[in-house]
């Protein structure tokens, strides 16, 4: 055992690819996820104006919009046609419009619409853009319902309440910024971890297939494919635990992310998902003992993972006969007890059948160990 | 004549060694033409729709309830029922029966009825901000539209004469969504991940075929060696022989993918496909540089395949390019998959014409020409010398004598 675990520390030192996998691509992941979205929300939305009024009313909404955190008016365009140029170029995310003789047709009660328009190909630009404009044009109109309202005689007091007069506070629990970072990297970071397992795990044992050392190694364990197996992949196991909770101590240590439960947990949880995501990989290698095929597998379902483990796009909103393979994913497990566990922090009485499922991964590919076996004894390599 | 000659034997062995590699055809017919339908059909539902949500009602008026009636009608939301008290409600978000919760505090009728401000609050879970958004949208249509009836009801009694002016809506808000007019998610990600496909498929077939030309011929059974004397015709005759293949893939990628899905499809499929070509082009150049480091057929899936979340997230798609911090703003601007992913979008989705995007047009035929050149310099002192030598550029892996 103590030769077979010798010879893959060298195996792995030995070989840049193993370097590549094991710490410059997860770590280089690691780095662009969270810093690329360091500033929480894309605030400055490039956007556009059409007055096409020039009254004082629309000069008015016009700094109004201006002066919103969230959107940058780099653009004044003259007409609907130039602004979707622009929209087309890219160089703006929507605009507002507002129509001739607007100021007079609005005092003297001939209802003139106000439009905005957002280019949803970009969603996170124009959902801010969108929640901006509306709340800019929802002021104005308050405004001058308000002046439209004295001039009849009602007093202020008295009508301000009326303008809005049931409000539905939404509050986000624990992160009330809205934070992508929070919401993207801690699913998607593990997503990688969970990518690069699948893939360095099959990859390694496929060499050994491949370059027929298997028969080897087995030799080498008296036989004993649980042995053989152990020893070969504890080092791996070791490093991707490391990793995990460098990953862990990256994301809620040094980025802040929030913890609201215990770290206990969340360090059970990591170590358990290296675990799973191994015993995944090797469950799926003894179905196809291929080097190839296996790494086929490895890269769909890692890279699956990302939409089908419901990242972003709920599962509860996906096809029936779709969403059923969210539960065959370690990450999804990973997911919920990071939602559980750090930003919901409830209790773990809750999070229990996740933690189940890690298990299950596990003990999987104890049911395929024969299947290796035979393989190994008998290497055939297929391109 | 000769050289014409020369880059048809090119052509005719790469497409053989191509088309006996069972590898190398997953990665160009099998990829592009699962993958998007996975993915097409994974998002399909567009939008999310029926959040659950439970409602602690402390007030029990008749309008308190007719919140309730409006908010569960919409599409967005869904009222599973009531709870006796926010713990209550709480132990059934922990047990993740719902997403949000409705509270209504004591008062809240009466306040309306006293012309005052009714508030209510609505917790909302946030591990999806996609759920989020759809609850935030379904509860301030609610307000608004109960807003204004009340507001039409009340204004009466305030002010008689104001019932004339204030008739009806005083000044309508109007929203038009633009390019992805349903604001859908599969239509907003799809046709940016079907480029990334494209991208990824080439470079992940180039660079295997790089490795099975380095490896052992008694591993892989036949003779992968395309030897010509100019490293530059054979690199045309590759070119040649990739995109011959790719005509297929692109073709459902950008025309027949979105058909069946129903995605936008605003652009014109000629134009789309001359936008395509430099980014062809620069993948095949991008993918030829990938050789220089891939020994072995294999290793393309450990060293490339997590690139397309790196290439997702450079493209500006979820977080848009004019807030990423610079220096990631510098290594996307060297992907073909950004400029590709944006001119497609802006082309397939906005209705955009070629000379709109002909900013991501130019910088795709400079990244083209660039992979090119430095394709050519590793293909001539790496890749060529070490399959000259033999097969053998290979001892590093010594698997055997260990």
């Amino acid at each position: 055992m103590k030769a077979i675990f010798i010879r893959s520390v060298l195996q792995l030192v030995r070989r840049p690819i193993y370097w590549v996998a094991f710490f410059l691509l997860p770590l280089f992941c690691f780095m662009l996820l969270t810093s690329l979205m360091q500033e929480g929300l894309p605030s400055k939305v490039p956007a556009a104006m059409i007055d096409k009024d020039g009254s004082s009313l629309s000069r008015n909404v016009t700094q109004n919009l201006g002066g919103m955190q969230m959107v940058d008016l780099k653009e004044s365009c003259n007409s609907y046609t130039e602004a979707r140029h622009l929209m087309q170029k890219g160089d703006i995310f929507g605009f507002f419009l507002i129509p001739e003789n607007f100021e007079r047709d609005l005092l003297s009660g001939r209802k003139p619409v106000i439009t905005f328009y957002t280019n949803m190909t970009y969603f996170v630009p124009a959902s801010i853009l969108f929640k901006t404009f509306k709340t800019t044009a929802l002021y104005t109109k308050a405004g001058v319902a308000m002046t439209v309202l004295e001039s009849v005689g009602a007093s202020p007091q008295e009508v301000t309440p009326l303008l809005l007069p049931i409000n539905i506070q939404a509050r986000g629990i624990h992160n009330p910024g809205l934070n992508y970072a929070i919401y993207l990297c801690n699913s998607f970071i593990p997503g990688v971890l969970e990518l690069m397992i699948f893939l360095v795990t099959c990859f390694s044992l496929g060499q050994e297939i491949k370059y027929g050392t298997s028969s080897k190694l087995l030799a080498m364990a008296k036989g004993s494919i649980v042995k053989a197996l152990f020893a070969k992949l504890l080092p791996q196991t070791l490093i991707w635990i490391v990793i995990a909770i460098f990953m862990e101590s990256w994301l809620f240590g040094i980025n802040g992310y929030p913890v609201y439960g215990s770290w206990f947990w969340l360090t059970l949880s990591e170590i358990m998902f290296v675990l799973a995501c191994q015993g995944w990989a090797l469950f799926f290698f003894g179905v196809l003992p291929n080097l190839r095929l296996s790494l086929s597998v490895s890269a769909l379902l890692g890279i699956l993972a990302f939409s089908i483990a419901a990242f972003s796009f709920p599962v509860q909103s996906m096809y029936g006969a779709i969403s059923i393979f969210s539960w065959i994913l370690p990450v999804r497990y990973n997911l919920l007890i990071y939602i559980d566990q750090a930003l919901n922090g409830v209790d773990i009485y809750y999070s229990r059948i996740w933690f189940v499922a890690y298990i299950v991964f596990m003990i999987l590919p104890f049911t395929m160990l024969w299947r290796i076996k035979r393989e190994m004894l008998k290497p055939v390599y297929a391109p | 004549m000769n050289m014409f000659k020369q880059l048809f034997k090119v052509y005719c062995q790469e497409f053989r060694l191509v088309i006996r590699d069972p590898g190398i055809i997953i990665f160009f017919l099998f990829l592009p033409l699962a993958y998007p339908v996975i993915y097409s059909l994974i998002y399909n539902p567009e939008l999310v729709r029926e959040v659950a949500v439970v409602v602690v009602d402390n007030d029990r008026s008749s309008i308190s309830r007719e919140l309730v009636r409006n908010f569960d009608a919409t599409q967005e939301a869904w009222v599973i029922g009531y709870a006796a008290d926010l713990a209550e409600a709480r132990r059934a978000m922990d047990n993740h029966d719902c997403y949000a919760i409705l509270e209504i505090p004591e008062g809240f009728g009466k306040r309306i009825d006293n012309n005052q401000q009714g508030e209510a609050v609505l917790y909302c879970e946030m591990s999806l901000l996609l759920r989020y958004r759809s609850l935030l949208v379904a509860s301030t249509n609610v307000a608004q539209a109960m807003g204004a009836e009340i507001l039409s009801e009340k204004i009466d009694l305030i002010a008689p004469l104001a019932e004339t002016i204030v008739d009806g809506d005083l000044m309508p808000i109007k929203n038009i969504t633009m390019g992805n007019i349903e604001g859908g998610f599969d239509s907003f990600i799809m046709p940016g991940v079907l480029i990334l496909i494209l991208h990824q498929c080439i470079i992940l077939a180039s660079g295997m075929a790089g490795g099975a030309k380095r490896e052992r011929p008694s591993l892989i059974g036949y003779n992968s060696f395309n030897e010509q004397p100019s490293v530059l015709m054979t690199m045309f005759g590759q070119m040649l022989c990739y995109i011959t293949i790719l005509m297929v893939p692109i073709i459902y990628l950008v025309h027949y993918v979105p058909l069946m899905f129903s995605f936008p499809m605003a652009g014109n499929l000629f134009e789309i496909l001359m936008f395509l070509l430099p980014m062809v082009l620069a993948c095949v150049g991008l993918g030829w540089c990938f050789q220089g480091v891939v020994w072995e057929r294999e290793a393309v899936f450990v060293l490339w395949v997590v690139t397309s979340v790196i290439f997702l997230f450079l493209s500006g798609l979820t977080w848009p390019r004019y807030a990423m911090p610079g220096f990631w703003k510098a290594i996307s601007d060297c992907i073909p998959a950004t400029w590709g992913m944006e001119g497609f979008i802006k082309m397939n989705t906005n209705g955009a014409s070629l000379a709109q995007v002909s900013k991501c047009y130019i910088n795709l035929w400079i990244l083209a020409g660039t992979y090119m050149m430095a394709a050519y310099c590793v293909q001539r002192w790496v890749v060529r010398p070490s399959v000259l030598k033999g097969f053998n550029a290979y001892p590093k892996i010594k698997s055997d004598s260990i």
